[in-house]
């Protein structure tokens, strides 16, 4: 259980702040769903309880957003004007030039699509279990990600990588 | 056939390896067909690896609107606060929950006392134990209830941490060291680079245990046989084999032993026990468990869907790689039956399908797609693992056997590749049925860690290959076992009787040990039998009356004050048992372990006394100390070993022992 917090945790609050643009009610949510997740009888998550937290917490991220009629925000893409559109000072010390820029360009996509490359390629989940965590259908996940990774494979290429 | 546009979708998926099935089949068949289609598919994961890359490096999102100062900078202590309140929460919901210790995976170069640390870390996580009452959830739109996940992909997620916070095995190794209540957040530390340089992890020998303090001693099996060849190898050339090379337990299972077959219809494995005069020590006992793995004749073995995955990199072309691959791959094609199917998938700069999947009846064409592999280029082995799954899968043999054979000399070293990534890929295709063989070959350049590991992910096996001999061992004289599993996740656990041994030291499998509590755990991985396959483990044991505390407490370790001498009187049992081996396995389809157990009493045999096997098996390891200069060797020099093994030299089909005399006396003549 420990191992599972510390795992997790950051991962957690890292896609949770990015959905509410929060990261103190980010991190209120995920200890929300560690709550739940101990409440859990072992066997109903066993073996799959890393898309057991994101697919509580995103619902229960959701529900704040709900609460307090910021829906609305959300679905029309609250993540553009949370971030910057300028890289931040100091990224790029600390990580490559290369992945400084890509970063930036994952940022210019939209919200929804930003959100499948993360969960796909930050967090390792597969279409099946992005789908089952959005709520989205398996195909509408793999056309999001394909949309994304072809824009960003042309915006890279063209930016001299 | 229908062409696949280029931006199509399902291109992207199959690049990612999201495909399943039909729709596998063709877009496979699509790309192997449209050499544009493998561009962007290369492209496509070109860029997915940089996005992973890209994005583990991703600074938490800032909320520079909001209350700036407040953002915590991302540093170590941020995690210690949280986790305090989270239990006091925690403790309120549940009445009672289990802490795991978070074992501590050795680092490559230093301590190695915790070895199936990485199989253990990947899946401990998710063990807890919650007796806790059920919660009303408020609002029903969150509860966890509703959320019912299908069972085959929770694998993948069980073993995916390293994916979200703790990137691959380097940096892996650099959280290890948090203790249970202990929380660090490592700065990701550099790999260490990979020079054109052998690479072997370092293992420290197992020291002797006193049965006072630990009465179990629990390991996995382990079939492989990688050593033997590559100390041989060294040798032949003329060089003392780097200790780490050595692993004891792999040069004792290189020989066969003539350990009879299990006679019961549904028991795959028996066990054969023997006990006499160690001849390093002969205070001391040595304790032979020679375990023997049912055999399947090849006619009635499941048919067979293998994929050969073939570097084909530039830096395979030696005489003692691509050429030797070929070759071995030859020799397997024509061990096989009609029905039995084989694809051939190449990973250089770009991996690419050589053969799709063609049924053994057509060997011609298997044999011809061989001969015309040419190597050049840098290696991807991640690319063309996932490549060569993917085949494996369309057309997957339900019962057969279905098997990924890798032959390269694991030199991974471009694009995506992350150690971690690449075995919780080969792990989830192990759950599903498809296995992995790994096969070492060439030299100079050869990652023994790394192929080693991928093997014991894949509930493979791992040999490596010297020559057209070794070649045939493996894959002609040893296919069924190379092939068929009968037994999976095989572990011994040994309990001692602290009223006849003072202590105890396992003698090798110094990266198979396990924790005593894993041994029920069929959550635990271990290491498989295929059929025939014998695996043979040896105990150095101190009877009672015999030990000095110095030996018993282990080097550096003071006795202890408080407790018992070990070599006191306990209350003894009563029981004339020395100790008893108890033997967990899987079926290859099963889930659930079965337990078998099998007692031993000493009847105070001497060397002169012992079976040939077991003369054999101890020179074998006697040899494999001295090459390690293991503090444990005892009176055990390479005159002496090669005088044990004389004695041993019955039943020497193939010429294997013959063979090791000339190496006892090859490395006498490099160690002068």
């Amino acid at each position: 259980m420990e191992t599972t917090f510390a795992q997790h945790q950051p991962a957690l609050v890292r896609y949770a702040t990015r959905l509410l643009g929060d990261s103190e009610r980010a991190r209120d949510v995920v200890q929300d769903t560690f709550v739940r997740l101990m409440a859990q009888p072992p066997v109903a998550v066993d073996g799959h309880v890393v898309e057991w937290l994101f697919t509580v917490c995103r619902r229960r991220t959701l529900d704040v957003l709900r609460k307090e009629g910021r829906m609305k925000r959300f679905e029309e893409g609250q993540l553009e004007r949370v971030h910057a559109e300028e890289a931040r000072p100091g990224r790029a010390m600390e990580a490559g030039e290369t992945h400084a820029q890509l970063l930036r360009l994952i940022d210019r996509l939209p919200a929804n699509q930003q959100e499948v490359i993360r969960l796909k390629f930050q967090n390792g989940f597969s279409y099946k279990e992005i789908s089952r965590i959005t709520e989205l259908s398996v195909g509408n996940v793999g056309f999001l990600i394909h949309t994304a990774v072809q824009r960003l494979r042309q915006e890279w290429a063209a930016a001299g990588e | 056939m229908n062409r696949i546009s280029k931006d199509d979708p399902r291109v992207t998926a199959y690049a990612l390896g999201e495909l399943e099935g039909d729709e596998l089949a063709l877009v496979a068949a699509a790309v192997q067909a449209d050499a544009e289609l493998q561009a962007v598919v290369a492209e496509i994961r070109t860029t997915a690896g940089a996005l992973e890359q890209a994005l583990a490096g991703e600074p938490a999102p800032e909320v520079a609107a909001k209350a700036p100062a407040k953002k915590p900078a991302k540093k170590p202590g941020r995690l210690l606060a949280f986790p305090q309140l989270y239990y006091v929460i925690g403790g309120a919901a549940a009445a009672c929950f289990t802490f795991l210790v978070v074992l501590q995976e050795p680092s490559a170069k230093q301590e190695a006392r915790a070895p199936m640390a990485s199989l253990v870390q990947d899946k401990q996580y998710v063990e807890m134990s919650l007796n806790a009452p059920k919660e009303a959830e408020e609002e029903v739109e969150a509860s966890a209830d509703a959320i019912s996940l299908p069972a085959p992909r929770a694998s993948a997620v069980a073993a995916m941490p390293q994916k979200s916070d703790v990137r691959g095995l380097a940096k892996k190794r650099q959280a290890a060291p948090a203790v249970k209540g202990e929380w660090l957040a490592c700065e990701p530390a550099p790999v260490a680079p990979a020079f054109n340089t052998e690479d072997y992890s370092y293992q420290r020998d197992n020291d002797f245990v006193a049965v006072a303090t630990e009465p179990l001693s629990t390991f996995s099996i382990d079939v492989d046989t990688a050593s033997y060849a590559n100390v041989r190898r060294f040798l032949n050339e003329g060089q003392r084999p780097p200790r780490d090379a050595v692993r004891v337990e792999e040069l004792v299972n290189y020989f066969p032993y003539r350990y009879a077959a299990p006679t019961g219809k549904d028991v795959p494995v028996a066990a054969h026990l023997e006990v006499a005069e160690a001849p390093w020590a002969p205070a001391h006992r040595l304790v032979r468990i020679g375990l023997k793995a049912r055999e399947v004749a090849e006619a009635s073995r499941p048919s067979a869907n293998l994929v050969f995955l073939l570097d084909v990199s530039g830096s395979m072309e030696d005489a003692n790689k691509l050429p030797l691959v070929k070759q071995s791959m030859q020799l397997l094609v024509n061990r096989l039956r009609p029905d039995d199917r084989v694809a051939i998938v190449t990973y250089a700069g770009a991996s690419g399908l050589a053969l799709p999947s063609t049924p053994v009846s057509r060997a011609s064409e298997i044999l011809g797609a061989l001969d015309r592999l040419t190597s050049g280029g840098s290696t991807n082995g991640a690319m063309g693992i996932q490549l060569a799954y993917d085949i494996a899968k369309a057309n997957f043999v339900a019962g057969g056997v279905n098997r990924v054979i890798l032959c390269t000399d694991g030199d991974f070293n471009v694009g995506t590749t992350s150690e971690g990534e690449l075995v919780r890929l080969i792990e989830e295709k192990a759950k599903g049925g498809t296995f992995l063989t790994v096969l070492g070959f060439g030299m100079g350049n050869y990652k023994d860690g790394t192929l080693e590991k991928l093997a014991d992910k894949g509930n493979g096996n791992y040999g490596y290959v010297d020559s057209a001999a070794e070649a045939r061992r493996l894959l002609v004289e040893q296919a069924g076992g190379t092939l068929v599993t009968v037994a999976k996740d095989v572990k011994v656990q040994v309990e001692f009787n602290p009223a006849r041994v003072a202590a105890y030291r396992l003698v090798g499998y110094e990266n198979r040990l396990l924790r005593k509590e894993d041994f029920a755990n069929d959550k635990i991985d271990a290491g498989d039998m295929g059929s025939g396959h014998t695996v043979t483990a040896l105990y150095e044991v101190v009877p009672v009356g015999e030990g000095d505390a110095a030996t018993l407490s282990g080097p550096g370790v003071e006795p202890l004050k408080y407790q018992r001498p070990a070599g006191s009187t306990i209350a003894a049992s009563g029981s004339p048992e020395l100790l008893s081996v108890k033997v967990r396995y899987k079926e290859p389809a099963g889930q659930e372990s079965r337990r078998l157990e099998f007692p031993l009493v000493d009847r105070g045999a001497t060397w002169a006394l012992a079976s040939e096997d077991f003369k054999f098996a101890a020179s074998v390891a006697a040899f494999g100390m001295v090459l390690r200069e293991s503090p444990h060797r005892g009176t055990a020099t390479l005159v002496e070993v090669r005088r044990w093994a004389a004695d041993g030299m019955a039943a020497d089909a193939g010429g294997y022992r013959q063979e090791f005399l000339g190496l006892v006396d090859r490395a006498a003549t490099v160690m002068r």
